[in-house]
């Protein structure tokens, strides 16, 4: 594979300062389309200050950020998401009081921009792009298996529906790598599993390549290929779940002694 | 993401032509009604006090409306609606006194709208270049920025400092400056003038008024637009209180400026105004603002707009320019702040900088509010019932305010949501959420 027209993302070397304290040292990684792997570490080791820079929220203090061999750090998160990277937030962010349709149909709608013209008029045109896009975003809830709550505002759906729905709506800016934080944080073991395979299956269904903060170890060592761990910023293993399982650094920082 | 097919059975089933003539038609049946029903409102039966409330309503619903899809819809809470409206009601009153010739010169009136345009927007380019040189001159040196500043503010300082021994003290570069756009101004009207009555005359005589007349709305409503483009760029980047304070304070800069220029009449005002505004013109612009605002606020735009509205981190992160959005609220809801700031002036006689303070901007915030944030349909009850009220009240004399007030009180007790909490009379859209063909879904793992 050619190493600078690849589809992958490739974080090199970031660093990220506030102030006096590093919350991300030289961290490298990178995900290619189809690839699922994991970010772990304890509280406060940097996991999603990570995600926050590869989006855009905050500009790298040092390092480069590429997709597809082109530079993508410094853009703001709406130009990274456009450029094919989407997240889920750790703390649930959904559209609450629009329609769980909407809260698809809107990230569907790149040229919502535009139309304004027609939609005042209610041209032939957009009537039909509008119908396109509720089709297609009804399509992918019917995919993520939040069809029969379509109607529902997305405030009112249960724990487990906010977090596919929020899966789904990122799903829908057709991302080439889907950054999940802590998608099962509060979930009970029968819903973990489901989203287990959920993963699994967004990943072979949509081709994108997932990056996953988890605090589960089950789950991420049981689904993900690659797994990096963080500890103070620092990135202090890299490897298969075997080889960081059985890594003392991470045992000491992260995992703990077996009883 | 993988091949999605388009040959969906629900979206190939309507051309979309079935949607567009179904939800114009009844427009134009709409409007003509409004005629017969002008001739009731209208008539001495009907009485004129009560004519003169129906009107105010009408107003008000425009101005509710409007500020709706700012403070409701895009969230951003805006104090400064009367502003724009103020910017409307003077930008075609003063046309219609001096160039109008009673509404029988189009050509003129377009006239003075185009060449009012150059003449800011040669201003604007030349004020904006400025900014776009600080910005670039980074680009050669860490301080060049400053540097450039440090140079204009002592160029200033000197300016004023050499015309300080004056009976007033001005600014050369502001006098020079204001003095060349205004001359700028009378050449481009001076030399248009012959033309543009030449072209108010090659159109047939009866419709010369109603033209001239939408030119005057539309003119008022885009030099709103306008303001409310520069208002909103550095206004929008503050949230919530900040933000009301600053469009506060946006507004009232527009109200002193008009209340010491001149031209514009001052504190008196403008009188005497050309009246035009009938029944069946605002009803009409009525009818256009609530149509053109609802397909907006419920078209994929409107849906961009209440997302960033809801979260605005969530819609940047799923690719949306959430400046760029609010930024359209502002403006369109500006623009219609300035119709019927325009429909106002040409129906009032007089107008003085008075009507458009603080004041006006409170009581349209109060029925947004009442109405219900995020409804369109509140916002027009809300509109008419806050009209109304004070009339109905009218017998109880002094105490008139007072239970006027309490109502107010007690109807965000009772209903902090307002009257119908974000919610519409009429559904959004029929048959919004239709069941997928069984041939798309596919089995949820798990």
């Amino acid at each position: 594979m050619n190493d600078t027209a690849d589809s992958a993302l490739r974080a090199e070397h970031l660093s990220r300062t506030f102030g006096g304290l590093t919350a991300v040292a030289d961290f490298c990684m990178r995900i290619s389309p189809g690839e699922l792997q994991g970010l772990i570490g304890p509280n406060g080791a940097g996991k999603t200050t990570c995600f926050n820079l590869i989006t855009g929220v905050y500009p790298p203090s040092e390092g480069q950020i590429l997709l597809c061999g082109q530079r993508i750090d410094g853009r703001p998160p709406a130009a990274i998401n456009r450029a094919g990277i989407a997240r889920t937030f750790q703390n649930i962010r959904l559209f609450a009081s629009l329609s769980v349709l909407d809260n698809v149909a809107v990230a569907f709608d790149r040229s919502a921009e535009k139309g304004l013209a027609g939609a005042i008029l209610r041209t032939p045109r957009f009537a039909r792009r509008r119908n396109q896009i509720e089709a297609e975003a009804l399509e992918l809830l019917a995919t993520l298996g939040l069809c029969d709550q379509a109607a529902m505002v997305a405030r009112n759906l249960p724990y487990g529906g906010q977090r596919r729905l929020e899966i789904a709506r990122a799903l829908a800016t057709r991302p080439k790598i889907l950054l999940l934080d802590e998608p099962a944080a509060g979930m009970n073991p029968q819903e973990k599993l489901d989203l287990m395979q959920l993963i699994r299956f967004i990943r072979d269904r949509f081709g994108v390549g997932i990056l996953l903060i988890e605090h589960d170890m089950k789950l991420v060592m049981s689904i993900c290929q690659k797994i990096t761990v963080l500890d103070h910023g620092e990135t202090i293993a890299v490897g298969t779940p075997e080889q960081v399982q059985n890594d003392p650094k991470v045992i000491e920082a992260y995992l703990g002694e077996p009883v | 993401m993988s091949s999605r097919r388009s040959d969906h059975p629900a979206a190939s089933s309507d051309s979309g032509w079935r949607t567009t003539l179904l939800s114009n038609a009844p427009l134009p049946v709409l409007i003509a009604l409004l005629i017969p029903l002008g001739w009731a409102v209208g008539s001495r039966a009907f009485g004129l006090y009560n004519e003169r409330i129906v009107m105010l309503v009408g107003f008000n619903i425009i101005l509710a409306v409007s500020l709706q899809l700012i403070n409701g819809f895009s969230g951003q809470f805006s104090l400064g609606h009367a502003g724009f409206m103020a910017i409307g009601a003077y930008l075609a009153a003063y046309p219609a006194m001096t160039y109008s010739r009673q509404f029988h010169e189009p050509g003129v009136t377009l006239l003075f709208f185009l060449s009012l345009g150059l003449t800011v927007g040669i201003a604007g380019a030349v004020i904006g270049g400025l900014f776009v040189l600080l910005r670039q001159s980074r680009r050669l040196h860490r301080s060049a920025p400053g540097i450039l500043l440090v140079l204009m503010l002592v160029w200033i300082l000197a300016d004023f400092a050499i015309s300080a021994n004056r009976p007033t003290p001005t600014l050369a570069i502001w006098t020079h400056g204001v003095a060349a756009l205004q001359r700028l101004f009378s050449a481009l009207i001076g030399t248009g003038t012959a033309p543009a009555a030449k072209l108010s005359s090659a159109l047939p005589s009866s419709i010369r008024q109603p033209i001239c007349f939408i030119i005057l709305l539309l003119g008022g409503g885009t030099c709103a637009a306008a303001v409310g483009f520069i208002v909103g760029l550095p206004a929008l980047r503050l949230r919530g209180d900040y933000l009301a304070i600053a469009t506060l304070g946006f507004a009232e800069i527009i109200r002193i400026a008009i209340q010491n220029s001149p031209p514009l009449g001052g504190a008196l005002g403008l009188t005497p105004i050309p009246k035009y505004t009938d029944f069946a013109w605002l009803y009409g612009c009525v009818i256009v603002t609530v149509v053109v605002i609802w397909r907006i606020a419920y078209s994929p735009k409107g849906r961009a707009i209440m997302a960033v509205r809801e979260d605005e981190i969530a819609a940047a992160a799923i690719g949306l320019n959430t400046t760029q959005y609010k930024i359209t609220a502002f403006i369109i809801g500006a623009f219609f702040a300035g119709v019927a700031g325009a429909l106002y002036a040409l129906h009032e006689r007089s107008i003085t900088p008075t009507s458009f303070g603080l004041q006006k901007s409170i009581e349209l915030v109060v029925m947004v509010t009442l109405g219900g944030l995020g409804s369109i349909s509140g916002a027009i009850l809300a509109a008419a019932v806050l009209t109304l009220l004070p009339e109905v009240l009218r017998p109880v004399e002094e105490y008139r305010m007072v239970i006027y007030s309490l109502l107010l009180v007690v109807m965000m007790l009772l209903r902090p949501q307002g009257l119908l909490g974000g919610w519409e009379l009429w559904p959004a859209r029929r048959g919004h959420v239709r069941a997928p063909s069984p041939t798309v879904a596919e089995p949820v793992p798990a």
